[in-house]
């Protein structure tokens, strides 16, 4: 497997870009690249040659997180200032606005009937699900409080949460935190089942297999990648080699590969076969904030493409094969 | 039968003597003798026939009597006779003084050989009476004097008998012996051709000095011939068998070595007491390991020889062997003995290289390198002197000159492995490039040689490439020093090894499942000890690579197998501190401990763990357990406890001046401490810096700062990001904001891959007091996306907001677009201040609720003014565009007006223009006595703050010391180990450091955040009393009470920042700009 630069944009934002996914294809379009920043704006892109296709504002502060509806219809944009957007991808209509004070709102994503928007709450140490048809709050999964600890007891900001997946048949729901545990909810029931123990350090990324509903990886400022066996509570793997906070993790629509971006600059392709990196891309001068593999299906998608965007403002992006 | 007559007095008869049945006692044959009145010539026949049967008593008896006056008297004419008698005597006496020997100690045997050469001298000084002339006399006096080494006396002597007759045989061979001694071998050569050509019969020894005088002359074929033709001649003279046996060894081959061994064999029997034979056989021997029989050998040569040369040689031959033996005391006085026999080292110098080589061993340097220094005198190219000299240097602490020499040695010997080894390690402290020139040739050298590299060349060669950060390389290097074996299975089948272990045991750096469950399947889990550092340094080079799971796995098999093996311990700890796994990194240096528990590293690495854990006490407990476990001497240890100062004189909230100036001092005392010791450690400068820079000297403080950071740029090894950082901090003090801001962003770029949310946030401090409000803001929401967790930065991001709209609104003019700016601004602001207020009741953060409210208020008033402002800005824009356009039509009707309605305007803003007057004056009374109050409090308001942000910068930088207090530790103790270790634990744990600072820092950051946020409730406490006064007395309208309260929040806010400086001098001038604000704009302003 192989990771190809194919074209990058420097300057694609003002400022630096923090969050990028992709827009599955619809019926008279292909698959857009959405990309969210701290100059306040959503940008999408049109692959391959990254030509920008509109740009979105109505954020305040920076652009933390962006996430787009399986059917490619719609997105969903958050900020600092914990709104959520959602818009219409093709008209940038604005559909819901979604806000859940206290919680601020960290990572977000669509489950895959894209019946449920669930939201990364922060310090409210909570998930909050939104359903896509009302925009109204359905549940909130909270992380039950370690036994014996006041509610006053400021440990509870450990369990601040920043990182949310869907398992492929979304009836599991993870999410990571900034003291290093993942929480696994059981979503219809909207129970919380077991946390996963491995990293000591925030978790500022999820994903799970699209192949195999039990295989988790984490992403963690502890410089790792972890594999878990979410059902069996299991670490199943620690992969190591960035030099930095590693800040996000998305796992190739065939199940094969992982690609990380950290802190130390780079993004790195993983062989799960070998669990090791076999590819390094040192392309971009700053942090990478996010990475994504680029769904299949859709027309005029020849060939898998993984996104990549970074403190340096750019964008840059990859055919993998 | 010999038989001599002595005839008998005044008859025919004689007595029949038959000379082999010679009485024992003399007596009887001197009484025949005397009283036949026998011819002297019969003495001496008698005599010599007494010499001859070894009856040396008997000898001298019959000589002394036939050399007593009363036979001079009557035998007075009998001249020759009796110089023959007086001659024997002294060749006897000559020979006694020549062999005086053995067993007894050197004076008397020196006295004896005296009075012998005396009594000698004497006999031929009587002869000499009796007839001058008499050659034998001298040909005696000459051998005297060779015998007492007076050979140029001997010479003449010799040449007195020649003049006279040039073929008188004894002269000859007398003078060619003289010759002989002064070197002149050809002469001598000549000499003994001579006496041979004028006495064909003589004996073998003519042929033999014959033999010796080509063999100096480098004749050796002549030489052996002449050997030969003595031996044929004797076949028992045991000095051609020697002469021979050493020509057939000294050619070293074994042909002729055997020969050779067997003509000394036979020299030994036919006569066991020649030196020679047995120093050569001792040798012999001595290769063959024979020890016993070298020493018995030795010991009778030294009993038979008297000739320095020849006891230096039997005397080296002893001490070689107790040398080879291991007994360096004795062979180590052998060697001293044999060095004394010799005048010059040229002669022999063998001995002074085994007495260079003994007490090199028994550590008498001195010596040792004055003894090899005279072999190289004679040799100096021998490269095995050269490497002594070397090493011995080394030992003395000359690394320079113990480089010289072995670079000599390596040039001169290009092809010894070993030299280039020794210079490798020689140069690994000074020069890593040049040792690991060195150590590869010699890993070339040995390969070329079909030899099998030693692990240890490798693995220093491994070492210098990690030192020289040529990653790849080492990792080839330390691989083939390993080898095959268990760690390519551990490394390479990772996939196996995780699908037998897939359970979460693989983070628990403890669990030695692993390799039980390899063991079990069949796997052979074995590491040799030679291997094991190897496979340290393996395991280091890995987490360089960050491959931190397979360094895990390979720390654990070394521990699985070796569970003594500290430093691996030590290693996992680190690298599960580095992933803040607290607890566990604590269990593992416990763990370390129990092995050895006054480990100085691991202590201290706990005190560190213990002082990430809040656990102040403790921490300080160990450091000094630490300390003590060094002496004092471990400077990570005292640094440690310097930092634990610093700390605990910043750390308490409620600052109680005494005790920070008590901890200042201890902590400057313990960096002095250090600096003493090691005069050029970094960390303990820094610490002293960031004491001074507390104290308030910043010029001192930045001049250190200054050189430590270029100090520490030089080496790749030293990381010292908190340098940077306190030297920002300085700029910051002292009001340099552009150079902080650089300062701090290199900072964060070089160490912490853009990271670090504290820096981020002094970053936004330094924006905020240069009054650049959106790179301010910018810079904390960076920070806020890093450190989501860490609410006083989103306060601090409203501040900065409400700070922006704030000095916006002030201005004097304005565009509709800044305003309008200013209104998104503020209601960001709002929005931020509102969440964090309703955060609060969650208890996320420990913000006070009623102060965010406060803000939130004021910024919802801000608000509402703005958009005031903002309406009156965008319809000013319009109007003046529409001004312009009408202007000269309607010029006059405009005027009018618009006269009429500034005139209504007029009388509006002066009421309004009252009122903010008085709400400005009561404004500045209030501040008045707030700041009374704060000079009160504990320093003057103003001057306060500034102190403040200095501790807080000095905590961080504090904190980084200490970080660096480690590191350099880390050194200290690594040195005694491997050097790479070393250098690698140093690289990790700066970095588990650093985490751990900006954790600390963070918690350090949030206290005084709360601090702050105390004391402007103090003050706005003190404000709203005030407020209700002047409300009362007053009774002003309500409006302006609201804003008098907007002036006072402001005021507020900025102390809500981690440090601004200026907050009284601010509001002030605010109210001073809305007092003449008016005046100004009176027109103007709400005109339209």
């Amino acid at each position: 497997m192989k990771l190809a630069g194919l074209k990058s944009a420097e300057n694609a934002h003002d400022e630096s870009v923090w969050a990028a996914t992709w827009v599955p294809a619809t019926d008279n379009r292909p698959a857009l690249l959405l990309t969210g920043s701290l100059d306040e704006t959503v940008k999408l892109w049109r692959a391959d040659e990254l030509d920008l296709e509109r740009i979105n504002i109505g954020h305040c502060l920076g652009v933390v997180s962006v996430a787009a509806h399986p059917s490619g219809v719609i997105a969903a944009s958050a900020s600092l200032d914990s709104f959520v957007r959602v818009f219409d991808v093709d008209t940038n209509a604005s559909i819901a606005t979604l806000e859940a004070p206290p919680s601020e709102v960290w990572q977000m994503q669509f489950d895959p009937k894209g019946t449920t928007l669930a939201v990364a709450g922060g310090g409210s140490a909570s998930v909050k699900l939104w359903d896509t048809a009302t925009w109204k709050l359905i549940a909130s999964l909270s992380i039950p409080r370690p036994e014996g600890s006041k509610p006053s007891d400021k440990s509870n900001s450990k369990k601040f949460v920043l990182s949310v997946a869907w398992c492929p048949h979304g009836r599991r729901l993870a999410c990571g935190s900034m003291d290093g545990t993942i929480s696994v909810f059981d979503v219809a029931r909207a129970k919380f089942l077991h946390h996963l123990e491995g990293h000591s350090m925030p978790v500022r990324s999820l994903v799970y297999s699209p192949i195999d509903a039990r295989v988790l990886f984490s992403s963690s400022d502890d410089t790792h990648v972890h594999m878990y066996d979410a059902e069996g509570k299991s670490l199943v793997g620690a992969m190591s080699g960035h030099t930095s906070w590693v800040l996000s993790v998305d796992a190739s629509p065939d199940g094969t590969a992982i690609a990380t971006g950290s802190s130390d600059r780079t993004v790195r392709l993983w062989d799960l076969s070998m669990r090791a990196a076999v590819q390094t891309m040192s392309n971009h001068t700053d942090q990478v904030w996010g990475v994504s593999f680029r769904p299949l299906g859709g027309n005029g998608s020849q060939g898998g493409r993984l996104a990549s965007v970074s403190d340096d403002k750019s964008i840059s992006l990859y055919g993998y094969s | 039968m010999a038989c001599v007559y002595i005839p008998v007095q005044n008859s025919e008869e004689e007595v029949r003597v038959a000379l082999d049945q010679l009485p024992r006692d003399a007596s009887d044959i001197l009484d025949i003798l005397k009283a036949e009145q026998a011819p002297l010539d019969l003495w001496l026949i008698i005599a010599r026939e007494y010499f001859k049967q070894g009856k040396i008593e008997q000898f001298r008896q019959i000589l002394e009597e036939g050399s007593s006056p009363e036979i001079d008297e009557y035998y007075a004419e009998v001249r020759y006779e009796r110089i023959a008698i007086l001659n024997a005597l002294g060749a006897y006496y000559t020979y006694l003084g020549k062999i005086e020997t053995k067993n007894r100690k050197i004076e008397t045997k020196h006295r004896e050989k005296e009075e012998h050469f005396i009594m000698a001298t004497q006999y031929y000084n009587k002869a000499s009476r009796i007839d001058v002339h008499e050659p034998s006399t001298w040909v005696g006096k000459g051998q005297l004097l060779l015998a007492k080494g007076e050979v140029e006396q001997a010479s003449s002597a010799f040449k007195i008998v020649l003049d006279a007759d040039r073929d008188n045989v004894p002269a000859l061979l007398g003078q060619a012996c003289a010759e002989f001694n002064r070197g002149r071998f050809s002469d001598s050569l000549e000499l003994y051709k001579r006496a041979l050509q004028v006495y064909p019969d003589c004996p073998g020894a003519v042929r033999l000095g014959i033999g010796l005088c080509r063999y100096k002359l480098g004749q050796f074929d002549n030489a052996r011939l002449a050997f030969q033709r003595a031996l044929q001649l004797d076949p028992e003279n045991v000095e051609a068998l020697v002469a021979l046996a050493i020509m057939d060894l000294h050619p070293n081959e074994a042909s002729g070595i055997r020969k050779g061994m067997q003509k000394m064999q036979r020299a030994f029997e036919i006569y066991p007491y020649c030196a020679m034979a047995l120093n050569y056989l001792a040798n012999h021997f001595f290769f063959t390991g024979q020890h016993f029989l070298v020493e018995q050998l030795t010991e009778t040569a030294l009993a038979v020889t008297n000739h320095g040369p020849t006891k230096s040689h039997s005397y080296y031959n002893l001490a070689r062997s107790y040398h080879s033996k291991g007994d360096y005391e004795k062979s180590g006085i052998y060697y001293m003995a044999s060095v004394k026999e010799i005048n010059k080292p040229h002669e022999f110098i063998f001995p002074y290289y085994g007495l260079g080589q003994v007490q090199l061993k028994l550590g008498d340097f001195r010596s040792a390198l004055s003894n090899f220094e005279k072999v190289l005198e004679i040799y100096p190219d021998n490269c095995e002197t050269l490497k002594s000299l070397g090493h011995i240097y080394v030992q003395l602490g000359q690394i320079e000159k113990s480089q010289e020499f072995m670079k000599k040695a390596a040039k001169i010997d290009a092809r010894d492995a070993e030299v280039f080894t020794d210079l490798g390690e020689l140069l690994i402290s000074s020069d890593t490039s040049a040792a690991l020139e060195a150590f590869k040739t010699a890993r070339t050298l040995m390969k070329k040689g079909g030899q099998e590299v030693p692990i240890e060349v490798l693995n220093n060669i491994g070492v210098l490439h990690f030192e020289k950060e040529e990653f790849e390389l080492a990792q080839q290097v330390f691989m083939e020093a390993l080898g095959d074996g268990i760690w390519l299975t551990l490394l390479d089948n990772k996939v196996n090894i995780y699908d037998i272990d897939a359970s979460a045991s693989i983070l628990q750096y403890k669990d030695m499942q692993l390799f039980r469950l390899l063991e079990e399947g069949g796997h052979s889990v074995e590491l040799p000890w030679n291997k094991v550092t190897v496979l340290f340094n393996l395991a280091r080079l890995l987490e360089q690579f960050n491959n931190t799971e397979a360094a895990s796995i390979l720390f654990r098999v070394i521990l699985f197998k070796y569970p003594d093996y500290i430093d691996a311990y030590l290693r996992l700890a680190a690298i599960s501190k580095a992933r803040n796994n607290l607890q566990l990194s604590i269990e593992l240096v416990n763990e370390a401990l129990k092995v050895n528990g006054k480990y100085p590293t691991a202590l201290s690495m706990l005190g560190d763990l213990e002082l990430k854990n809040d656990d102040w006490v403790k921490a300080k407990e160990t450091f000094r357990a630490a300390s003590d476990a060094t002496d004092g001497k471990d400077s990570y240890a005292t640094l440690s406890l310097g930092n634990w100062n610093y700390y605990a004189a910043l750390r308490n909230e409620k600052r109680a001046p005494k005790l920070e100036a008590t901890h200042l001092e201890k902590a400057k005392e313990l960096y002095t401490r250090v600096l003493i010791q090691h005069t050029s450690n970094l960390y303990a400068a820094n610490g002293a810096g960031v004491v001074l820079a507390e104290k308030g000297h910043f010029d001192v403080s930045k001049d250190i700062f200054t050189q430590v950071q270029e100090a520490a740029s030089g080496s790749v090894f030293v990381q010292m990001a908190d340098v940077w950082i306190n030297l920002a901090h300085v700029y910051f003090a002292q009001g340099n904001f552009a150079l902080a801001v650089k300062m701090y962003q290199n900072c964060l770029r070089k160490f912490y891959h853009n990271t670090d949310a504290q820096i981020l946030l002094y970053l936004a401090r330094t924006h905020y007091e240069a009054e650049q409000w959106q790179d301010c803001k910018k810079t904390l929401l960076r920070a806020i996306h890093l450190a989501p967790s860490n609410y006083t930065l989103r306060f601090d991001a409203g501040v900065a907001m409400q700070k922006f709209s704030a000095s916006t609104l002030q201005k004097t003019k304005r565009t509709a677009d800044e305003v309008r700016s200013t209104v998104a601004e503020l209601e960001n602001a709002v929005r931020v201040f509102s969440q964090l207020s309703a955060g609060s009741n969650l208890h996320l953060h420990g913000f006070d609720e009623k102060k965010i409210n406060t803000h939130v208020e004021y910024c919802k008033h801000l608000l509402e003014a703005a958009k005031v402002h903002r309406e009156a800005a965008e319809r000013e824009e319009q109007q003046n565009r529409q001004r312009q356009e009408a202007a000269r039509q309607v010029a006059l009707a405009e005027e009018a007006r618009r006269k009429a309605e500034e005139q209504k305007k007029y009388l509006l803003e002066k009421r309004k223009q009252e009122d903010e007057q008085k709400r400005v004056r009561q404004l500045e009374e209030n501040f008045e006595r707030v700041k009374e109050q704060w000079k009160s409090s504990t320093s003057a308001s103003k001057r306060r703050e500034r102190p403040e942000n200095d501790e807080e910068e000095g905590g961080h930088s504090e904190k980084r010391r200490r970080k660096s207090g480690k590191r350099k530790k880390k050194d200290k103790s690594s040195r005694s180990r491997y050097e790479t270790q070393e250098e690698a634990d140093t690289m990790d744990d700066q970095d588990e450091l650093e985490d751990e600072d900006a954790r600390e820092t963070t918690h350090q950051m949030d206290d005084q955040d709360d601090a702050a946020g105390e004391n402007a409730q103090d003050l706005l406490a003190a404000a709203g009393l005030e407020d209700s006064d002047a409300e009362d007395e007053m009774a002003v309208p309500s409006s302006a009470a609201v804003r008098r309260r907007q002036a006072l929040s402001e005021s507020d806010d900025d102390e809500q920042l981690p440090n601004s400086i200026r907050d009284n001098t601010d509001s002030d001038g605010e109210v001073r700009d809305d007092n003449d604000k008016p005046d100004e704009d009176a027109g103007l302003d709400d005109g339209c």
